[in-house]
């Protein structure tokens, strides 16, 4: 049986460990909030974003299209090039199941995908350390951003979508496909896989129900080199919005886990306090006991 | 009658800077050169390179800071769309150069890949900021 002192030796240890959890768990609970404002603040760049290439997009005949930087970024690829993958990760750890089930469906798409020509963007340590860790692939890390969370800005998710575009522009990828954790509530997160290019032409059609006439605007300069500039940007928004959200993931996924490890360790320290006290109280008994039975030998 | 007014919006990623703002005229730094718009301007969608716009509410001048971006105007509704924007008295150049020099620093030094990116992001942040407090001074003078 363990003695008294280990005991509270160990009571002690595990107090410290639930003050850690404690206060990592208030850190990821204020953070979220200025996660999730965040979100919040860059939807309606978003929005309008997507409302002016509808715009642009109803203006534009398809022989204008032709040909042009933009008709490249929507049109379809001849299947069997390679692939490209962007997996957006946490940079650390102790955020419960977050990065495992990340990387358990990046396997998953790996897997899937055996055999072909793989160039990977890695966004986030935990997800960078596992990609080169893969062995007997044909696989190539071409970029990667680590040590953006966080503070992930947009100009972060402009240098990745620089890269995406960079590759996409040198190399006949067939697709890109994004796989990241998307902030449901605080207690859900979502893995999302997602195809980011060629882009869906139905960003193009969905907001031409907007009543504006053809021919109405002016534009500087000329449509599809305008359209051929916005669309990178498109780009941009949607990385952008897509690392706030698993910024914002992994803040609620790190808060629930170190909710549940403070419990845990409260849990703990109840029973080993019981279990302290216990061995106490035996110990008096037996004390007692002896003392007792001392006296009453001497005495007769 | 009220006198026609423009209602401007400018958003960014990171925020929404302006909503709907009534102003009485706005100066844009287009592509193709500067670009007045008054009540009643013709629609139009152009694309902007970094530079300083204005706009004027009344006889109080407002000058911002904008980063490469594009602008909409339709039925006397301005809709800039920048990658940012900033009050050109929030910058502060002696600030933005001293970031300019210590990303730049870094850059060079190479030390840990990890800061890579972040230091090529302080740059491009400090070089915008550096030609904001430049256009504003070039703007006084």
């Amino acid at each position: 049986m363990a003695s008294l002192r280990d005991i509270r030796k160990h009571i002690s240890s595990v107090k410290s460990i639930k003050q850690i959890t404690y206060a990592m768990k208030m850190v990821a609970a204020a953070r979220i909030k200025r996660a999730q404002s965040s979100i919040l603040a860059s939807r309606p760049f978003a929005v309008e974003m997507d409302r002016l290439i509808a715009d642009l997009y109803s203006e534009l005949g398809e022989q204008d299209l032709e040909g042009t930087q933009a008709s490249a970024l929507f049109s379809e690829r001849p299947a069997g090039g390679p692939l490209c993958l962007v997996l957006v990760t946490a940079d650390k750890g102790l955020c419960g199941s977050f990065n495992t089930n990340l990387l358990k469906a990046a396997a998953a798409w790996l897997k899937e995908n055996r055999g072909r020509k793989i160039y990977a963007l890695a966004v986030g340590r935990k997800g960078r350390d596992f990609l080169k860790r893969l062995k007997g692939l044909d696989m190539e890390v071409v970029h990667e951003l680590v040590g953006v969370f966080p503070k992930a800005g947009y100009v972060h998710a402009q240098l990745l979508a620089d890269a995406v575009l960079k590759l996409y522009g040198e190399q006949p990828v067939e697709s890109v496909t994004l796989i990241y954790n998307e902030f449901k509530s605080l207690l859900a997160q979502r893995i999302v896989t997602d195809r980011l290019l060629p882009l869906k032409m139905h960003i193009a059609q969905d907001a031409s129900a907007g009543g504006r006439k053809p021919g109405d605007f002016i534009f500087e300069p000329v449509k599809a080199e305008l359209l051929g500039a916005l669309l990178p940007r498109h780009i941009g928004a949607q990385l952008y919005r897509m690392l706030l959200e698993s910024q914002a993931a992994e803040l609620a996924a790190r808060m629930s886990a170190m909710e549940a490890a403070s419990k845990n360790a409260s849990e703990l320290i109840e029973d080993l306090t019981l279990k302290m006290n216990k061995t106490r109280q035996t110990m008096i008994t037996t004390e007692l006991n002896e003392i007792v039975s001392g006296s009453e030998a001497l005495g007769g | 009658m009220e006198k026609k007014r423009l209602l401007l919006t400018i958003v960014t990623p990171e925020k929404t800077v302006l909503s709907e703002k009534p102003v009485d005229a706005v100066t844009i730094p287009a592509f193709g050169g500067e670009m007045g718009v008054l009540p009643g301007h013709a629609s139009f969608a152009a694309q902007l390179k970094e530079g300083v716009m204005h706009y004027r509410d009344g006889h109080h001048r407002e000058i911002f800071a904008v980063l490469s971006g594009f602008a909409e105007v339709h039925h006397d509704k301005v809709l800039v769309l920048a990658e940012a924007a900033e009050l050109s008295k929030e910058v502060n150049e002696e600030r933005a150069r001293q970031a300019y020099q210590k990303a730049k620093e870094s850059l060079a030094i190479r030390g840990a890949d990890l800061d890579l990116d972040e230091a090529n992001a302080a740059l491009r942040r400090a070089a915008v900021r550096m030609k904001v407090a430049e256009f504003k001074r070039k703007h006084k003078q």
